[in-house]
């Protein structure tokens, strides 16, 4: 599958800092925001190392800096696993001893104490006077911009075309595909997109759209990340000022509306408002997920309980799920077969070819699960085990189900006319670690295609070793020699060597 | 995702609340600064600072992690943050007049660094306090209830067990024995709700014994820092104190492991290491009695003489 899988927000936006060039992180470091929020990527240890050599500017030796982990082996791995991360970011610098980066360690110093004059963390105004925004407006209009663009990829009836900016990253991103006439599908991609929670999409959106903004609309990567990470450390509901922002970030500011990620009374006023979902960008998705549910729910007085969650699942597979939205239907008709309708529910089983089907979409167990996970009623929560494990189980077993044929291609060796000659290949190969399969019976083997060179050359040699020893008439190894092109069929480890199915 | 109710594991993806404890006795502060060569006069205020660095470094680990700090002032205890919600709500209004002047500064760094000072300075500007008879100790046994009752609120509103606390105490003045019992009991609280309690003693050469005991307890760390080690207080305190319950799992940090299992008496307040103890409530005396003044049982030979050390 071309496609790569995000799991989580954090994954997605740490492997494209990591691409990136060491100067173009030393440029990002100079922002505190910045700063904070790349933090709050890291594992917890690593965080804990950086924390520890903050306020160090003669720096230590790694030896020493091990000494402070335990010395057992889940330690040491998630030590190697932090250093490494550290490492890739450029945050660690090692000469003869480990010193944080230079401008990282100013910049963040400056976080945590409130020095410095860099104004990375928003300017904000005074409330307005007349009248103030309230945050339900906010929160209501962050999510119809995005779920707008959801019902588009999922085709319901009452999706207006989104912006042709928008357009342009959601085909970028490989979500969607242009199929002629003004007219877009969804890609395999875009199903598991959809399953997903509310930050990582928002994450692999704007991910995207620094590609896009690097290459077309000349837009200076460092500014637009920071911009970014800025929008994380904003607080809800509070009126930010325009000022202080570069031209970049101001166009970038245009942009981010159509996403619902800021808010302004009108284009080209001087005040912005950071929605939910730009101030949630870097803490996780705790917040956001509340915002993806019923869309159609418009009363205020909505219990924020059943905002939070709404599918309860039992253990024979049925599936209530209390939601009029359309976009969360449609969602769940991925994975299950729905069956009534009513006006604030629906009822769904889920079925072995209907978990097929979304299987065969590109869709993981595992994204069914935690979609399921994350979405599930606060009434499930109360119980020890979130999801009943037998569904569980029997969602991944499904998933097995379809991996247990793996094919590959190999040369296969046979007839042979002695069991030591076999033996003896069979060695060298086994050396060699290319042996994909060997039955002792039939004096068969298989080996892969990169290996089949050195098996042949091995056996040439041994061959002309003979020949020139001149022992016996017998000159060949084999028979028939070389099978090509006989592709083994072998299941997964668990019953290796005879073809499943 | 882990939302199962439990106390005991730790996860990765867990918010901490951690409760500060800072010992505001003015008196012993000054005495920690008089020892001082001057020019590295370590004063209240400095420490303060680099307590509000550590705090806005706990709050930068996690973006759901949550503070408290409390003052153990001569003969009280007061909240620092949060303050009840009239008062936080009338600061709130209060500060958003100057808060244009401050973009360098994470937003929710500054309103609980704002709220500390000001919370101090209100604690120090407070004559009612000043006549306290109690000069030299403060009410550390007040902050660690107040302490334990924040954390056992916020956990029971917590649903689905995500959040892990831990207390930390910043201490300079001496034990105070009236407070032992009190303290003990405490202790044992927190033992028993699982949680924490991290010292850390700024003094020259005493150890103090009741503290020594709690974080020996409840299975957090003690770090006596000398005057002159305190310099670089914020870096003993991002070394020690700064990890949260998951990471200490993989570290090895800096601490004393040797305790001080000394006990006050019951009768005299008196710190003893040898003494009587009561055979039916286990009170400790350091003299003979001829009826235990805890459970008011005969003792008809007199308590038995014992080693505290052993019995504790």
């Amino acid at each position: 599958m071309p496609t790569r899988i995000v799991s989580h927000f954090k994954t997605n936006i740490y492997d494209y800092l990591e691409a990136l060039p060491k100067t173009t992180l030393e440029k990002l470091y100079e922002e505190p925001a910045t700063c904070l929020a790349i933090f709050r990527l890291l594992p917890s240890i690593a965080r804990q190392l950086v924390m520890s050599l903050l306020f160090d500017k003669e720096g230590i030796s790694k030896n020493d800096l091990i000494k402070w982990i335990k010395n057992d082996k889940e330690s040491l791995d998630k030590f190697d696993e932090a250093f490494d991360k550290l490492t890739k970011l450029q945050m660690i610098e090692q000469n003869e001893k480990l010193t944080l980066n230079e401008s990282f360690r100013y910049s963040f110093q400056d976080c945590l104490t409130g020095c410095g004059s860099r104004q990375s963390f928003g300017i904000p105004l005074e409330k307005h006077k007349s009248k103030p925004l309230d945050i339900s407006l906010l929160d209501q209009y962050a999510i119809e911009k995005w779920e707008n663009i959801l019902h588009f990829m999922v085709g319901t009836e009452k999706s207006n075309v989104p912006s042709a900016s928008v357009l342009e990253v959601v085909t970028k991103a490989n979500l969607m595909r242009d199929i002629g006439g003004g007219k877009y599908e969804i890609t395999n991609k875009g199903f598991q997109f959809l399953l997903q929670d509310v930050n990582t999409q928002v994450w692999a959106i704007l991910i995207q759209y620094l590609d896009i903004a690097g290459v077309m609309l000349n837009m200076n990567v460092v500014e637009v990340l920071n911009f970014f990470f800025m929008l994380g450390s904003l607080e809800l509901g509070q009126d930010y000022s325009v000022e202080g922002l570069t031209p970049t970030q101001r166009q970038l500011l245009d942009d981010l509306e159509n996403y619902g990620l800021a808010y302004r009374r009108k284009k080209g006023s001087t005040r912005y408002y950071p929605t939910r979902l730009a101030t949630t960008l870097t803490s996780g998705n705790a917040a956001t997920v509340s915002s993806n549910v019923n869309i159609d729910n418009t009363d205020a007085g909505e219990d924020s309980a059943t905002e939070q969650g709404f599918i309860i699942i039992e253990t024979n597979y049925k599936l209530y799920a209390y939601t009029k939205s359309q976009l969360q239907i449609s969602v769940l008709n991925l994975f299950s077969e729905l069956q009534f309708r009513f006006s604030n529910m629906v009822t769904a089983t889920i079925t072995r070819d209907s978990v097929r089907n979304a299987l065969k979409k590109g869709i993981t167990a595992q994204q069914i699960i935690s979609y399921l996970t994350a979405h599930s009623h606060p009434q499930m929560k109360k119980r020890p085990s979130l999801l009943p494990s037998t569904v569980k189980d029997q969602i991944q077993l499904w998933e097995m189900e379809r991996n247990r044929l793996v094919v590959q291609e190999c040369y296969l060796y046979k007839d042979f006319k002695t069991w030591s000659d076999y033996e003896m290949i069979l060695k060298h190969a086994t050396k060699l670690g290319v042996v994909v399969w060997s039955n002792e019976s039939k004096k068969m083997f298989g080996v892969t295609e990169a290996g089949h060179e050195h098996v042949r050359a091995f056996i040439k040699k041994k061959m002309a070793q003979r020949k020139s020893n001149g022992t016996g008439g017998n000159d060949n190894f084999m028979g028939n020699g070389v099978n090509r092109s006989t592709p083994i069929g072998y299941g997964d480890s668990s019953n290796s060597g005879t073809p499943a199915r | 995702m882990s939302s199962i109710k439990d106390s005991v594991t730790v996860n990765e993806d867990d918010a901490n609340l951690l409760v500060l404890i800072i010992d505001t006795n003015q008196m012993n502060w000054t005495k920690v600064a008089n020892k001082q060569a001057m020019g590295n006069c370590l004063t209240l205020q400095q420490i303060l600072r680099q307590l509000l660095a550590f705090i806005n470094a706990h709050l930068a680990l996690k973006h759901d992690n949550e503070v408290a700090v409390i003052a153990s002032h001569i003969g009280v205890s007061k909240f620092l943050y949060p303050i009840p919600t009239t008062r936080q709500k009338t600061r709130r209004s209060h500060g958003d007049s100057d808060q244009s002047s401050n973009s360098n500064m994470y937003q929710r760094f500054r309103v609980i660094d704002d709220q500390v000072t000001s919370n101090m300075k209100a604690l120090f500007e407070n004559e009612a306090l000043k006549s306290c008879p109690d000069k030299v100790s403060s009410m550390m046994a007040g902050a660690l209830s107040l302490a334990l009752c924040y954390i056992n609120r916020i956990t029971k509103s917590d649903e689905i067990g995500h959040i892990k606390s831990r207390i930390l105490i910043i201490s300079v003045s001496p034990d105070s024995p009236y407070q032992y019992i009190s303290i003990m009991n405490c202790i044992f609280s927190a033992q028993k709700l699982g949680i924490p309690i991290d010292v850390c003693k700024i003094s020259e050469s005493d150890n103090s014994v009741f503290l020594q005991q709690a974080s020996h307890i409840t299975g957090g760390r003690y770090l006596r820092l000398s005057i002159d080690q305190s310099r670089g207080f914020l870096h003993f305190l991002m070394k020690t104190f700064l990890p949260d319950r998951f990471v200490r799992r993989h570290l090895c940090l800096p601490g004393d492991e040797k305790v001080d299992f000394g006990a006050a008496c019951f009768c005299h307040k008196k710190t003893i290491n040898i003494g009587y103890v009561c055979s039916v409530c286990l009170s400790i005396y350091c003299q003979q009695l001829e009826e235990c003044s805890t459970c008011r049982s005969k003792v008809t030979n007199g308590v038995k003489r014992s080693k505290t050390n052993e019995s504790l």
